[in-house]
């Protein structure tokens, strides 16, 4: 396990534009990060970078203090989980394991003991003696994740999209046993993927990717309550970000010239264009008759999801949406409408300039 | 400089093999072109500094003394090998179509074992295959005739057309047949509309086999024909006599190899197009 | 008369995919097919589709059985899970095809294949190759191909199951306007997801390991569940289920004692499921039941807690993202009155 470092890493296939740009970064030891974007956002090329199939055109990787820039993937010693299942059908489920401990020459005794170990996290003890090409896929890349775990002295565990085959249903099952086993393992991992559910619930800290550039890195919580610009408010959380026009005023922000939150305590110097206000619907509500600083608004249509209702409404030009337990009833045509001042995210040119007013 | 040598390298791997692969066909062409004098006087390239080029080869071939006359096998070599290329292909896609997407039973046979039917008449040597051919082309009046080898040579080629289009038709989706079916076509509408253009590399790679299999056989050419229905290999073999003619064998070397490199190009054109690629992910 | 479903029965290798299922489908309503991997309803719709005839029963349209029509006379449009085009073809062409089999002229069809590819969003790609697409646009292809037809019954099968997330939201939003404009068409839409069933469908048809449990408007299947398997499946995560009883005029869960709230005021002592939706969960710091965090989960906007509790385990679901370690204690809040009661064979007593 180790710590990994990139330096001013970029990378461009042939004179094309960077399909990464070059930023610096550290990962640290033990901790486990999702590399999440829309397909095409460079989180793959990245990966890759990491692992060493990649080389980049710029910059420099260390794995704790070595640097392994020039060193291939054999050299590396990361554990690599890809897509699809990558397993050997004609061996049993033990070899399959075992596989990577014996070309390491490892005491039989350990090697057992290892398999035995790992088998039992991820529930596969009973089918040991099983050959492969009998399992299902799902139980396949079990085995492939189990490879990837087997060994406990690699610098790193990279994931490509490992739940692409699973079945959606027993996703949940296999996120759940990833999540156990990797806080088990204390492995540094990197996890690619394009559902924001896998890397919000698997990872420590989320990498979000848009064209080539690391565009935020936090815990899903900061993801959520701080997107650091506009385009993070609508990726992450679901319905996404309602984002506004709005302008200073006497009355401090102002959306459609009703202050939102008076009084509130702004960043000086703010440009006078260029200004947006965005709100969770989350935390947006149907105001109280004692409320006051509230929006007036037309309900363009509710959508019943179940347990909640996501209602949405226009405000002015600008439509937005709230979500609504099932428990409140949903407004007629028109309704005024309350922003939580705390949970406000104050944008200039899409970027966060304060959360909270 | 890492990279450096590595191009180095590659181009002279890349170099040393064409060198290889063009090297035999040189030869045949200067050899064709010489006569005893100039084969018995060691390795000479260039014609008329290193040998006096000489058209005794090529004549021979097209009724020259001591020759044959090449253009009638060659022909018949064209016309057997081109409609039983041809059958084997039509005949061979259909089934392979039937056993990908339709499950039969033949007795207690299924579909993997029409399968194995198939390919087990070229599992067993030729020689086990020959002497019912020759009985059966004999009761049926057909030995020394072109409609005889075609027959055979159908035999022959359907299993090679059979095993290549099932692997291609078993990894386009069933859900494309269904879609064309749901769009309105019948089943055979979804295969000719839809199945068969998404089929055109197999189709391809199919009938390349058939007439490279088809065209170099020797042996059921040999044994099923005597004089009239003579195909290209058995009539070279003509030329042989006390004193091997180099000159006339390289010349029908050539003569021999020309439509397959012909066919090859124009495949490796038509496959470079990007044609196969993407067409079925 | 619409669509009529009596008495489909399936079954392969001994697994039974259709059994007994009764149905009817109305024109211009859109009914979605709701249930777990393996329930039947990729069946179903391929039976409706006439890819699969069933070992028994019958499918009447109008009241004329069409059970022996085959597929390419049937006039059925259909978009699968997986995004199914013609790789050969443009997506302009691949819009056009089941136009220019059904009879109609080249220009025409070109005309109608263009305006369905504007309506949904692909004006700009007619020339393309549906391998030149990303996920989402293919399957955009597959749906324009689907409308295009007008067909008179229109069958999704999951289709949105294979896209990423943003994406997913963002097309059944889509799906709700070209929806709402098949007026004359029967739609049935298969999910595993209680969001987009609810969100989508004017009827609900709730199936389980071959069988049809319930059918109803979404309001009514999602607050009368009939059952306990239709409670589990018609909410995400599945509503949790405590085995119970009445005692005493009380409520026993375990070792624990709750007042009778109104609603199950008059429910006799005996056994009983008692069924709790995961939102109707709260952690609150005051209550005493209790129970180990064994597995957080993050969707979207919400955070889902598995909880171990001393009467099994709970699934509580909380606005926003929180990040509490697992193994934490978490106190369980909720109240009696969110209480539903099922009978010990699961069959549905009194809804709050």
């Amino acid at each position: 396990m180790a710590r990994i470092t990139l330096e001013r890493v970029g990378h461009r296939y042939g004179h094309a534009p960077y399909a990464l740009e070059p930023f610096d970064m550290v990962l640290e030891d033990g901790r486990s990060y999702a590399l999440l974007g829309p397909s095409g956002c460079g989180k793959t090329t990245m990966l890759n970078i990491i692992s060493g199939v990649v080389r980049p055109s710029e910059g420099r990787i260390l794995l704790d203090d070595r640097d392994v820039t020039v060193v291939p993937i054999s050299g590396r010693n990361v554990a690599q989980v890809f897509q699809f299942p990558v397993i050997y059908q004609s061996k049993s489920v033990y070899e399959n394991l075992a596989f990577p401990l014996r070309c390491r020459r490892w005491p039989i005794a350990r090697i057992k003991a290892r398999v035995a170990e790992i088998a039992d996290l991820l529930d596969l003890s009973g089918r040991l003696g099983k050959p492969a090409w009998q399992l299902t896929v799902d139980e396949k890349q079990l085995i492939s994740l189990g490879r990837g775990l087997v060994r406990d002295d690699v610098a790193a565990l990279l994931m490509d999209e490992p739940l692409t085959v699973i079945d959606p249903q027993m996703k949940f099952q296999l996120r759940r046993k990833l999540k156990a086993v990797s806080q088990k393992a204390r492995h540094t991992v990197i996890y690619v993927t394009h559902d924001q559910n896998e890397a919000m619930t698997f990872a420590d800290e989320i990498l979000v990717m848009s064209a080539g550039k690391v565009v935020q890195r936090g815990t899903p919580q900061e993801l959520f309550e701080r997107p650091r610009t506009t385009y993070v408010g609508y990726f992450i959380g679901s319905p996404s970000m309602n984002v506004f026009d709005a302008e200073i005023g006497a009355g401090g922000v102002m959306i459609g010239g009703t202050p939102i939150a008076p009084g509130g305590a702004l960043p000086s110097g703010l440009p006078t264009s260029g200004l947006r206000v965005g709100i969770r619907p989350e935390y947006a509500s149907l105001a109280q008759p004692e409320d006051s600083d509230t929006l007036a608004a037309t309900v363009v249509g509710v959508q019943d999801h179940g347990s909640v209702r996501i209602v949405e409404v226009a405000i002015g030009t600008a439509r937005a949406r709230l979500k609504l337990g099932r428990d409140i009833a949903p407004p007629s045509a028109q309704a005024r409408i309350r922003l939580r001042r705390d949970k406000l995210c104050l944008f200039v040119d899409d970027h966060l300039i304060a959360a909270g007013i | 400089m890492m990279p450096k040598l590595y191009g180095l390298l590659k181009y002279s791997v890349i170099l040393l093999w064409s060198a290889f692969v063009v090297a035999p066909f040189l030869w045949a062409l200067t050899t064709s072109f010489k006569t005893a004098n100039g084969v018995t006087g060691g390795p000479t390239y260039i014609p008329w500094l290193q040998y006096e080029p000489s058209l005794t080869g090529w004549r021979s071939l097209f009724g020259g003394a001591g020759g044959i006359d090449i253009v009638k096998p060659y022909l018949n070599s064209i016309v057997v090998t081109g409609s039983a290329s041809a059958i084997s292909l039509v005949l061979g896609t259909l089934a392979a179509y039937g056993l990908s997407r339709f499950d039969y039973r033949v007795g207690p046979a299924k579909n993997a074992d029409v399968l194995f039917f198939f390919i087990s008449q070229r599992i067993m040597p030729p020689i086990v295959l020959a002497i019912p051919f020759f009985l059966m082309l004999q009761f049926l009046g057909l030995l020394d005739s072109l409609l005889g080898l075609i027959l055979v040579y159908i035999a022959l080629l359907l299993p090679i057309a059979v095993w290549v289009m099932i692997d291609f038709f078993n990894n386009i989706p069933r859900q494309i047949d269904e879609m064309a079916m749901l769009d309105g076509c019948t089943p055979f509408g979804a295969f000719f509309r839809v199945i068969l253009p998404n089929s055109l590399p197999g189709i391809i790679v199919a009938g390349l086999f058939c007439i490279i299999f088809g065209w170099n056989d020797f042996f059921f050419a040999f044994t099923l024909t005597f004089t009239d229905a003579q195909l290209l290999p058995v009539a070279v073999v003509a030329l042989n006599s006390s004193v091997t003619p180099w000159w006339s064998l390289s010349a029908s070397a050539l003569i021999s190899v020309a439509p397959l490199v012909l066919i090859a190009f124009l495949v490796e054109r038509f496959l470079s197009r990007g044609n196969l690629a993407g067409a079925i992910r | 008369m619409p669509l009529h479903l009596e008495n489909l029965s399936l079954a392969r290798n001994g697994v039974r995919y259709l059994d007994r299922v009764d149905a009817t489908f109305r024109r211009g309503r859109l009914t979605t097919v709701i249930g777990r991997t393996l329930a039947g309803k990729t069946t179903l719709l391929r039976t409706l589709a006439g890819l699969q005839a069933p070992d028994s029963g019958d499918l009447k349209l109008d009241g004329v059985s069409i059970a022996s029509v085959p597929v390419w006379k049937r006039d059925v449009a259909m978009v699968y899970q997986q995004f199914i085009n013609y790789p050969h073809l443009s997506v302009l062409e691949n819009v056009a095809f089941p136009l220019l089999r059904r009879g109609l002229k080249a220009p025409e069809a070109q005309l109608r294949a263009e305006a369905t590819l504007a309506k949904v969003g692909l004006s700009g790609f007619a020339a393309r190759r549906p391998s030149q697409l990303s996920g989402g646009q293919q399957q955009r292809v597959a749906l324009a191909r689907a409308l295009a037809r007008e067909a008179p019954i229109l069958l999704l099968d999951e289709p949105l199951v294979n896209l990423d997330y943003k994406l997913r939201e963002q097309l059944r939003e889509e799906f709700r306007g070209l929806f709402a404009e098949e007026t004359k068409a029967i739609v049935v839409y298969t999910t595993t997801e209680p969001a987009e069933a609810m969100m989508l469908g004017d009827e609900i048809v709730v199936m389980h390991e071959g069988r049809i449990l319930q059918v109803g408007t979404p309001v009514d299947v999602f607050e009368r569940p009939a059952s306990t398997a239709v409670a589990e499946i018609v909410n995400d995560p599945p509503m949790n289920i405590l085995p119970g009883a009445v005692v005493d005029g009380r409520i026993a869960l375990g070792s624990y004692r709750l007042a009778l709230p109104a609603h199950l005021s008059r429910l006799a002592a005996a056994d009983y499921r008692f069924g709790l939706r995961a939102t109707d969960l709260h952690v609150d710091p005051a209550s005493e039941i209790a129970g180990s965090l064994v597995f957080a989960e993050i969707s979207g906007s919400e955070t889902f807690l598995h909880v171990e509790t001393a009467f099994g385990p709970l699934a509580l679901q909380i606005e926003g993202i929180h990040d509490i370690a697992l193994g934490t204690q978490v106190p369980i809040g909720f109240s009696t009155e969110r209480l539903f009661a099922f009978a010990a064979d699961g069959a549905l007593v009194v809804a709050p």
